[in-house]
């Protein structure tokens, strides 16, 4: 049993703290983590690590056994190399799952905090708008990066463990595809966190980012198919997370080009931070 | 503690100012701010706060300028405990408090270790673990007061601390209101529309209506000078043409038995004796009548009314 004095000690030291923003970010992910989906998007998100793992450690075997290599060669289509191939370390299936967790942990991260009207005491704290803003919108965008991370850096790590820098691999991978991780992570941690701020509750905020994103792809599909132009794919949030691993890594048969892509990604970036800060305001905070 | 000047101040967009023209100067102890619904309590603690700039006036809260960049500062020098729920219904009351002490500045294990102290101090020591969203009224407005204290603030202030409590967690929490004064030396800013909560602990007293203030100082001081009210005990009632004299003292309220309840045009307690001398009348007792806080309220909203 603690024991505690009978009333409250001396004044602490208020000038040790960390930053707000910092302090903001960590309590939010506690208790995304308390969330428990890491189970699910744990396994799948491993599962599909180790299928990319799993290629590059096969033409390493190719590779150093030649009975086995040429009975591989016949799997050479399966085993294809190349910029698409590095591309779709950060692409496929990965970014739509990883837009489904967004959705889930972003989308409520705002709206949580305006459905319990926690803004208010928030900034009745030494608190800065910007410290506000910057938390939310950095911590959707630490998840994904975090979970796009491994897969844009340790199949490349593998290569170069095995067979150096001369490996199935580029060099130059990690220059190309973190980079992407990045910019697919501030994208959809925008959307997210901008789409989140709509809501007035956390349920609200998932399908707020989940009807922007899916929206919006079904939008710029249509007007592609229309107008049969493949810039209007860059209104999609979800195309342009596809788009900038391929534009980074070189493939070929991309749906569009670095202009559109830029634009899109900017006007994205933008738009949903200038949401995130216009409906997080202190004046929105009512006492 | 709290001094303004002619403090205006301005929502962007609005035709006429929030507040307009305040001058106050506050001491330390427990104030009472006390309004109807649209007065301007929450503009004002909002200023105070340094969320709102001032249009125009000056004033200082524990030595700051409003409007100067250290005001964001002092935020961390002043608790706020809201008047809405404003809690985290999928925390503890412990991880919350903890959380609102490093979002005042303490480094972390500070937090952690005020954290469990200020929820001892305010009751909720055995349920500290549990997650808010399971706590009786009572207990939400323990952990709010707790996260306005986890700090040490030389300055709270108190929104509808007794909103929704049943009277023993009132009378507890006003107990709680006064300890923080008495035991931790913080000043309190007390905004209820509880007249009986501000009587009971409020050694101050600001009233506001549509953006003014209309009375302030201290509770005993604003109820002598508001208070006129008189019920005055003759020996023998009086005649008809005495009780028709009595207009010239004020105005008569009832007359029982050679009682009579009249408001003294004048606030001078000799006026009634030398006007009973004057008309041959003996006057066995005056006895000042202590308005009561509510009676107080409205003189000031309303003084045609009252």
């Amino acid at each position: 049993m603690p024991i505690y004095a009978p009333s409250l000690p001396p004044k602490p030291d208020l000038t040790l703290g960390r930053r707000p923003a910092v302090v903001l970010a960590a309590f939010d992910l506690r208790r995304v983590l308390r969330q428990k989906m890491g189970r699910f998007f744990g396994f799948v998100f491993t599962v599909m690590l180790l299928w990319r793992l799993g290629y590059v450690y096969l033409n390493y075997f190719k590779g150093q056994n030649a009975t086995i290599g040429k009975m591989m060669d016949a799997a050479a289509p399966l085993l294809a190399q190349g910029a698409e191939w590095h591309a779709d370390m950060l692409g496929g299936w990965l970014t739509y799952l990883l837009w489904f967790l967004v959705a889930l942990i972003g989308g409520g991260l705002v709206a949580r905090d305006t459905l319990y009207r926690v803004r208010p005491l928030i900034y009745a704290h030494p608190v800065k708008p910007t410290d506000y803003w910057l938390a939310k919108l950095g911590l959707t965008a630490l998840v994904p990066f975090a979970i796009l991370a491994p897969f844009a850096l340790l199949p490349w790590l593998l290569s170069v463990g095995l067979t150096g820098l001369h490996g199935v691999m580029w060099a130059s991978t990690p220059l190309r595809l973190v980079p992407a991780a990045l910019i697919i992570a501030l994208l959809m941690g925008s959307v997210a966190s901008g789409a989140s701020s709509l809501a007035s509750t956390p349920r609200a905020g998932v399908a707020w980012v989940l009807g922007i994103s899916l929206g919006l792809e079904a939008l710029s599909g249509l007007l592609y198919g229309i107008l049969d132009h493949g810039a209007w794919r860059a209104l999609s949030p979800m195309s342009l997370a596809a788009e900038w691993p391929r534009l980074l890594c070189g493939a070929q048969g991309g749906a569009y080009g670095w202009g559109p892509a830029l634009i899109g990604t900017a006007a994205h970036l933008v738009f949903w931070t200038l949401v995130l800060r216009a409906r997080t305001r202190p004046s929105e905070a009512v006492l | 503690m709290i001094a303004f000047e002619n403090l205006e101040v301005r929502y962007p967009g609005a035709a006429a100012p929030a507040l307009k023209g305040l001058s106050l100067a506050l001491e330390e102890g427990i104030v009472g701010l006390l309004g109807p619904n649209g007065a301007g309590k929450s503009t004002l603690l909002k200023t105070l706060l340094g969320l709102l700039e001032p249009a125009g006036g000056s004033g200082t809260v524990l030595g700051v300028a409003l409007g100067s960049p250290a005001a964001a500062r002092l935020r961390g020098r002043i608790g706020y405990m809201p008047e809405y729920d404003a809690l985290i219904e999928d925390a503890t009351a412990y991880e919350q408090v903890a959380f609102w002490g490093e979002l005042s500045g303490l480094a972390p294990e500070a937090a952690r270790d005020r954290a469990h102290e200020v929820l001892y101090f305010v009751g909720l020591d055995e349920a500290r673990y549990r997650a808010v969203s399971g706590y009786s009224t009572g207990m939400r407005q323990r952990v709010k007061l707790a996260q306005a204290l986890v700090h040490s603030p030389e300055l709270v202030f108190l929104d509808e601390p007794t909103n929704g409590l049943d009277p023993d967690g009132r009378r507890r929490m006003l107990d709680l209101v006064l300890k923080v004064h008495a035991e931790l030396g913080t000043g309190v800013i007390l905004a209820s529309h509880l007249l009986g909560d501000v009587e009971r602990v409020a050694d101050q007293l600001v009233i506001m209506d549509q953006g003014r203030i209309t009375a302030s100082g201290s509770m005993a001081g604003l109820r002598k000078a508001l208070s006129r009210r008189v019920e005055l005990r003759f020996l023998d009632p009086l005649d008809e043409a005495q009780a028709a004299g009595l207009a010239e003292l004020g105005e008569l309220f009832e007359a029982r038995n050679g009682t009579y309840d009249l408001e003294l045009k004048e606030a001078d307690p000799l006026a009634p004796f030398r006007w009973a001398q004057a008309r041959g009348a003996v006057l066995v007792q005056a006895t000042p009548r202590h308005d009561r806080l509510d009676e107080v309220l409205l003189r000031a909203l309303h003084p045609e009314k009252a």
